[in-house]
């Protein structure tokens, strides 16, 4: 019960994200675009490209990480897991997620203040502060916090029963 | 110690390389005893680490490739290179290689070649008779082809990280993935009677081969249009891998018309993800980077191999033993930002050119997408084909012992490293 | 007491570096004046971070020095700024008595002011003043500018005075600067001597003009808590360390100059333009008043104010002669 109900949230969950990726890298191709026409035939010197990229590409790989851990697309190694009885092979697992949850709630805890941070920063060019471009921090990792809870407790650790013992594909 | 410690336990035990290289670097600052102080440097790092504009190149490149691959092109190319060298013993064996060389023009990153060619060339090397490990293996030496000649992702992460010229860089890698094609195929020869590899029955006519370069023209062009852009002054390397977008786009819509926007929808969330799975690495390398510069841990590194001897050809020898090394435990990316301000400055005292040093890191790092038990490639053909890792790596020995072979020529022959650099004004 | 960790964004050799001399020369004093009570640890190389990064780990106490340019303060500061008025010093000696000066007192109290957690020890040399180079024509005249792609850091100021020149400013990333300089994707750039010949760029360029036209000078910065800290006698190390460090900067600037390494070497592999009195006066003329408009519309009535104290101090310095 608990594991469909994850299970549909962390979909649900994932494909927003996606959308929101799909707009992040089609703006991302053409701002540098932009800056190549604008230098070779409309010569406006447009000052904001370069910076608008490099924070376009913060947001979209940030963000890409949670759905790499809702498809568990992250890769470890197998060997050692592959090699432990299903029991104790599961719980190494879920003791996995719990780690790794910690990890991004480290990053979304300090992330905050981060951001905060970001607020009595001038981005020069783009007259703002770097606040909005600096939230790219613990916005992802509060998406990955809950992408980890709630393919844990999909999954429970059985992420690697269906796989044969000789194929040992990516964790 | 206790970071190295962590780190390797973490990676035993099955936690993904990113999250484990990030778990050892908060370790690190928390083991300094500054509390929320030194804590707090964390999401720093990691924004930090990625504001980096030639990163662009990499999802770009990626971008690429899947809208090549998604149009036939890789098809293509792979018919082009059976057509010239499949009549042979290991046709198919040498097909892969040849095909890997094809394909590098195309994308900057091994793994693309790996789970490309592992979805395409290894069932049907398997179909004719090859044992799985084997394509496998061949796949797999293969695939560092597509890092070494141009473009390349991590010649780009080089350049713009050790200030080297990227275009420099691509004329470098030109020459040794044409070597590696080159001497992989005669290790494909030589083990072929032992390995008894399938032959082809009869070989393509002159027409064939005709009729199927024309066909994957639009692909071999790709390579022709982005070193032309960058060449001809038109772009910088990070804004040619957007170009290369174009093009596939151009291709993908207009010549074979195959593109369709839910294709298109698809290849864009596909590449944010490779895209993040790759960027977590760095970015939580530069926490751990950062722990290791505070602990000065690098300089010791340094003062140790400077140690052990001051001949170039020693400390060269040392800096790609380190590379592999620490190669097999961690990711290129991650040993780039860590260990590269350590030893690329050594490369500096001892007299190297920076094209040289940076193409003898790029071919170590690539070498070492492929050594166990943490290797990219190897990751990502054992998830693609379910093959096991160790039997990959069994098959993938000569191999890898014929790729260090060709890294400590290219290593020590400058005249042979900086052959292309300097003919182009790259290099003095 | 304690330990000063010191981190910069440039190369760690003193003979080679205006920022690493400086450090260097401030360690030996303040290790050695204070029998040890104060230890200095440098981390150059960015092996810490960008020079952005650096400020924030003096602010936040994980390290207690830092040099930075003016361009990773300005997003903490943004009156910096005001120091990019182009054309404004006539010789280097007037810089060193303007940020020496009342100027530079006043500019390091409202940097405090305004970051509250920081105390300003001077302004070091980064490597002397700005001079432009490209692959197109000889830069003597305003005229000449016509038309040329210049690379820029991402600052709006030099965009707006590049642009008052006439020519275009497009902002590259610096690792692309050299491939960009070669392949022909900008036609010339803009950085202090020292740094166009370390980056090699004579190589890939064709003519070099001594426009002068902009100095920026590191701000040398410590972290306020660490240095309240410090006893009365410590503290009064410190700051005759940081002017010796400022001196060496200055001088080690020079000598890069007239080294091989600086203009001398650079004579022989790019022709290298000076600019008389009158055509520096029409690029003043044509950039000034783009610049305060600049400073009026972006920043604040301060910003102004600081701008008027540095035109009137630095007029008086350039109208001062040695020794008189
Ligand atoms: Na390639
Ligand atoms: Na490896």
């Amino acid at each position: 019960m608990l594991a469909e109900f994850s299970d549909r949230l962390s979909r649900q969950i994932n494909r927003g994200t996606e959308v929101v990726l799909a707009a992040l890298m089609v703006a991302l191709v053409l701002d540098v675009w932009i800056g190549v026409v604008d230098r070779y035939f409309f010569h406006w010197q447009l000052p904001w490209p370069e910076v608008l990229a490099r924070y376009l590409m913060i947001w979209a790989a940030m963000l890409a990480v949670s759905c790499g851990i809702a498809r568990r697309e992250h890769i470890g190694l197998t060997v050692l897991l592959m090699s432990l009885p299903q029991g104790g092979r599961r719980g190494l697992l879920v003791l996995i997620d719990v780690i790794t949850f910690a990890l991004f709630f480290y990053v979304l805890w300090f992330g905050i203040g981060f951001a905060e941070s970001g607020a009595k920063r001038q981005a020069m060019i783009l007259g703002a502060t770097l606040q909005p471009f600096y939230s790219a921090i613990p916005a992802a990792a509060l998406l990955a916090c809950v992408q980890v809870v709630l393919v844990m407790i999909r999954d429970m650790g059985r992420q690697l029963d269906t796989v044969t013992p000789n194929e040992g594909s990516g964790a | 110690m206790i970071v190295g410690f962590s780190f390797v336990l973490l990676l035993a035990v099955g936690m993904p390389i990113g999250f484990a290289i990030g778990l050892a670097g908060v370790i690190g600052i928390f083991s300094m005893g500054g509390g929320v102080t030194f804590l707090a440097i964390g999401p720093s790092k990691i924004f930090n680490g990625l504001n980096v504009f030639p990163f662009l190149a990499m999802p770009f490149f990626i971008l690429a490739g899947e809208i090549m691959n998604s149009t036939g092109i890789t098809g293509r190319l792979v018919k082009l290179a059976e057509v010239l060298v499949g009549r042979f013993r290991g046709g198919l064996a040498h097909t892969n290689m040849l095909a890997s060389v094809f394909f590098a023009g195309l994308t900057g990153s091994a793994t693309a070649d790996a789970a490309a060619f592992g979805r395409t060339l290894v069932p049907a090397m398997v179909k004719q008779g090859y044992k799985r490990d084997y394509a496998c293996a061949v796949t797999a030496a293969g695939s560092i082809i597509g890092p070494t000649i141009p473009p390349s992702g991590l010649m780009v992460v080089y350049g713009s990280l050790m200030g080297v010229s990227i275009g420099g860089l691509f004329a470098a890698g030109l020459l040794p993935g044409l070597v590696i094609c080159i001497v992989c195929m005669g290790v494909i020869a030589i083990g072929g009677k032992r390995e008894n590899l399938p032959k082809a029955e009869r070989g393509a006519t002159l027409g064939e081969i005709w009729q199927t370069f024309l066909s994957s023209i639009t692909a071999l062009l790709m390579p022709v249009i982005i070193l032309g852009g960058i060449l001809g002054g038109i772009v910088t390397p990070t804004e040619a891998a957007s170009i290369a977008v174009a093009y596939a786009l151009f291709i993908g819509v207009f010549v074979y018309r195959s593109l369709t926007f839910r294709d298109l929808y698809a290849m864009l969330v596909r590449t944010a993800r490779i895209t993040g799975v790759i960027f977590v690495i760095i970015a939580f390398a530069s926490i751990l980077g950062w722990w290791m510069s505070f602990e000065r841990i690098p300089q010791a590194i340094a003062g140790s191999v400077l140690g052990l001897s001051e001949n170039p050809y020693a400390v060269i020898a040392i800096i790609i033993c380190i590379l592999l090394v620490v190669g097999m435990v961690m990711d290129i990316t991650a040993i780039l930002i860590i260990l590269g301000p350590v030893l690329v400055p050594l490369t500096e005292q001892i007299g190297l050119e920076p094209i040289h040093a940076g193409i003898i890191f790029v071919l170590a790092l690539n070498i070492s997408l492929m050594t166990p038990p943490v290797g990219a490639c190897l990751f990502v053909l054992s998830s693609v084909t379910g093959e096991k890792i160790e039997r990959i790596s069994v098959k993938l020995a000569p191999f890898l012992v014929a790729e260090i072979i060709i890294l400590f020529v290219f290593a020590f022959w400058e005249d042979a490293a900086l052959m292309l650099p300097r003919a182009l004004g790259f290099a003095p | 007491g304690g330990t000063i960790r010191f981190g910069h964004d440039n190369k760690t050799d003193p003979f080679e570096n205006p920022a690493h001399a400086c450090t260097a020369v401030f360690q030996n004093i303040v290790t050695a004046d204070t029998n040890g009570s104060v230890t200095v640890e440098v981390f150059g190389s960015n092996q810490l971070g960008t020079a952005a990064e650096h400020v924030q780990q003096v602010r936040d106490g994980v390290i207690q020095a830092t040099l930075t340019s003016t361009g990773a303060l300005a997003s903490y500061y943004p009156r910096i700024d005001v120091l990019n008025l182009p054309f404004a010093f006539a010789n280097n000696a007037s810089t060193y008595s303007v940020f020496d000066g009342e100027f530079g007192a006043t500019l390091a109290a409202d940097i405090e002011a305004e970051l509250g957690d920081v105390v300003v020890l001077g302004f070091p040399d980064t490597g002397g003043f700005f001079a432009v180079t490209n692959s197109q024509r000889q830069i003597a005249n305003l005229e000449d500018f016509d038309g040329i792609r210049i690379r820029t850091m991402t600052l709006p100021s030099h965009q707006k005075i590049v642009q008052a020149l006439g020519a275009e400013a497009y902002p590259l990333s610096w690792g692309e600067v050299y491939s960009g300089l070669q392949t022909g994707v900008i036609d010339g750039q803009m950085n202090p001597v020292p740094i166009i010949s370390f980056a090699n760029f004579a190589e890939v360029q064709k003519h070099m003009t001594l426009t002068n036209h902009l100095f920026s000078p590191y701000t040398f910065m410590v972290n306020k808590a660490f240095y309240d800290d410090l006893t009365e006698a410590e503290q009064a190390t410190l700051h005759t360390a940081a002017e010796s460090c400022v001196t060496a900067s200055r001088g080690l600037s020079r000598i890069i100059e007239a080294s091989d390494r600086g203009l001398a070497g650079l004579m022989d592999k790019i022709e290298v333009t000076a600019l008389s009195d009158e055509q520096r006066a029409a690029m003043a003329a044509a950039t000034q008043p783009a610049f305060e408009a600049h400073v009026g519309e972006n920043l604040d009535e301060k910003a102004g104010e600081l701008l008027t104290l540095f035109k009137a101090e630095v007029e008086t310095a350039n109208a001062s002669t040695y020794i008189d």
